[in-house]
């Protein structure tokens, strides 16, 4: 049983900082976790705790339901990848990955048999007998890898483990990742700052902000329902789009008013949600693709937009557009089809799918909560 | 830019004055040197001479081996080698707890500089002292001792440094796989920084091997170390010129082996390639 749970976990550095801060978190056994937030959010902190490297100022932490103050990291059974690596300098790629199995007193057949197959998994095999100096980045990364693959841990903490690779292999390996996952049904957590990794590998996903856990939910759940413009605007790319606006109250209905001139009803049946917050400002908040070129049900309303600058992808095109009605709006993203018409410079009608809106406080941020969308599947 | 210009033109007139300038200060440095060689290759009665065709010999050497300068030489690589070994491991803790620990906070690390500042000559008399009462004085036992404790300080710093450099994910990451902190430091640290622990024993070495103070005050005839014996000919019949050019020729020797390594070890960066 390797379930970790953090109780109200605080990290205090001896400059005052706090590298992070309240964390409350119960991760399942065997669940695959991801830790996506801002380089210097707490991150590779939280690792660090988990792993027993650094002590926590407060708070408390269970891995397998006991409490894991005082006990070295030797005993918690937790294989970390570095973000730097770590290697060890002075040993060949099989002696590092040999290392944590030769301190376990491991027989020496085993140990090879792990070491070859790892070493096969991750593509180091004509390596083995190379010192990490004579290594490429991505070569060491995989060699950092394969130390913790190897060991076969309760729990697997990876610190990036695959920013340094190319797109493809960075592809194979995300794969492997999941299959070991799936094969040993360890407890992983695994940091990154990659948009598909962050998505399609994990269980669920957990989203730090300046040391605190801000949001944490099965990541299609998690970018459906965003709990605040951080959130919204961190998990996709491009970002969600937020534009000042007003709700004003329609009859029965609602009216989301943008600028000046631009008015768009609110679906019935996010209006009994909305409600409570009629009559004041609020950010409005919608993905680029729920932005369209041809109206997603007949009565939807549209806006105008000069379009500023076309990204084509292949699949897909990013358009940024200026809208043309006055007031004072930002520019807005929207992601079309391959087959977009708009060209840079015309003025085009957009029409937003007001059914994925979101509502947040323009204050704090946080969101208006309405009933989730059924995430889409 | 400079990179650049050492393709364009005038270059070469900049190539001249720059190698110039280095072979200048070359001769500044090695004339002495080369003098001393050429002194200690010539008979006594021509220890002055400016005569460049004079016969070479080695009678200076023989001279030299036939009294105690053998022993003296002896003497110093005992000396040198014994305080080295003695006050490494116990450099290389204290230099290792300071990097990683805030043990003893400034202060600590401040007296270890400070005692650095101190001009030997405050510590000598009650060394001297002190060694006559434990019976150490005359003694190569002494010399060590006292050897040690000098370089102590002096180790303890630039390991220190060197430990520093060693990125502490390293022993995380040896701590993860099931090693001690003890562990970590005997299995990772310490291979990591062999290199860095070689150059430090050299220069303690070398510190020991010219110091002379301490070993004019400790020292008896038997225990007399290189610059010892090499004061000491000078004699009331005057300055043996030419022994002198001849023991400093053969103490040069090793620090122009321990040299040698000291620059392969300090340029040899191993905990290369362990980060990215
Ligand atoms: N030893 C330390 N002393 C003081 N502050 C620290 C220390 N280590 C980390 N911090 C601070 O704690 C915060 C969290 O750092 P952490 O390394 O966990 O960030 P991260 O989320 O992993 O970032 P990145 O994505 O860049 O790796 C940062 O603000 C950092 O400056
Ligand atoms: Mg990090």
């Amino acid at each position: 049983m390797a379930s970790i749970e953090l109780r109200g976990v605080s990290k205090r550095y001896p400059n005052g900082l706090y590298g992070v801060r309240d964390i409350d978190l119960k991760i399942r056994d065997g669940e695959f976790v991801i830790f996506l937030g801002p380089s210097g959010c707490g991150k590779s902190t939280t690792l660090r705790l988990i792993a027993g490297l650094e002590s926590v100022t407060s708070g408390d932490l269970l891995i397998g339901d006991q409490s894991m103050v005082g006990v070295p990291p030797r005993d918690r059974d937790v294989a970390v990848v570095f973000q730097s690596y770590a290697l060890y300098p002075h040993m060949t790629v099989a002696a590092n990955m040999a290392f944590g199995l030769k301190m376990r007193k491991m027989p020496r057949r085993e140990i090879a048999t792990r070491v070859d197959r790892a070493a096969d998994l991750l593509g180091l095999s004509h390596l083995l007998t190379r010192k990490p100096a004579a290594l490429s980045g991505g070569q060491r990364q995989r060699v950092a890898l394969g130390r913790a693959i190897v060991r076969e841990p309760k729990v697997f903490l990876f610190d990036e483990p695959l920013s340094n690779l190319d797109a493809q292999l960075r592809a194979e390996m995300r794969l492997e990742l999941v299959k070991l996952h799936r094969r040993l049904g360890r407890t992983i957590i695994h940091v990154t700052h990659d948009q598909i990794e962050a998505m399609t590998m994990g269980d669920r996903i957990c989203i730090m902000r300046e040391g605190r856990l801000i949001q944490s939910g099965p990541p299609l759940e998690v970018y459906a329902n965003p709990v605040d413009t951080f959130v919204a605007r961190f998990l996709s790319s491009p970002p969600m789009n937020l534009l000042p606006a007003h709700l004003e109250v329609d009859g029965d209905g609602l009216t989301v008013k943008l600028g000046e001139a631009i008015r768009l009803a609110v679906p019935e049946r996010h209006v009994p949600a909305y409600r409570a917050v009629a009559g004041r400002p609020v950010t409005f908040g919608l993905r680029p693709e729920d932005i369209h070129e041809q109206p997603p049900a007949p009565t939807q309303q549209g806006f105008e937009v000069q379009v500023v600058a076309l990204e084509a992808l292949g699949a897909e095109t990013n358009l940024v557009a200026q809208p043309t009605a006055s007031g004072a709006l930002p520019e807005i993203t929207a992601r079309l089809g391959r087959q977009a018409r708009a060209r840079t410079g015309e003025t085009v009608t957009l029409y937003p799918d007001l059914l994925s809106m979101h509502l947040f406080d323009p204050e704090t941020g946080a969101v208006i909560p309405r009933p989730p969308l059924d995430a889409p599947r | 830019m400079t990179d650049s210009a050492g393709q364009g033109r005038g270059s070469g007139l900049r190539l001249l004055l720059t190698h110039a300038l280095l072979i200048l200060v070359c001769l500044v440095i090695l004339l002495p040197l080369l003098w001393v060689l050429r002194v200690s290759l010539l008979p006594p009665s021509l220890s002055y001479s400016t005569d460049l065709s004079a016969p070479l010999s080695l009678v200076n050497f023989e001279s030299l081996f036939s009294g105690r300068f053998p022993r003296s030489y002896l003497n110093s690589l005992v000396v040198a080698t014994g305080s080295v070994l003695l006050a490494l491991p116990f450099a290389a803790a204290t230099g290792y707890a300071f990097a990683r620990f805030t043990t003893g906070g400034a202060v600590a690390r401040f007296s270890v500089l400070a005692t650095q500042m101190l001009p030997p000559v405050v510590i000598a008399l009650p060394i001297f002292q002190m060694f006559q009462t434990l019976d150490l004085s005359n003694t190569l036992t002494g010399l060590i001792l006292a050897y040690a404790a000098l370089n102590l300080p002096f180790l303890t710093w630039i390991l220190m440094g060197f430990f520093k450099g060693i990125p502490v994910d390293l022993e995380w990451a040896a701590m993860t796989d099931g090693a001690t902190a003890w562990g970590a430091f005997w299995r990772v640290v310490l291979p990591v920084s062999l290199p860095g622990l070689a150059a430090a024993g050299v220069l303690g070495f070398i510190l020991a091997w010219n110091e002379f103070l301490f070993a004019l005050i400790l020292s008896g005839p038997n225990t007399a170390t290189i610059p010892v014996a090499l004061a000491a000919l000078q004699t009331s019949n005057g300055i043996q010129i030419g022994d002198v050019a001849a023991g400093v020729v053969l103490a040069v020797l090793p620090l122009m082996i321990a040299s040698r390594f000291i620059q392969r070890f300090i340029v040899e960066g191993l905990t290369l390639g362990s980060v990215k």
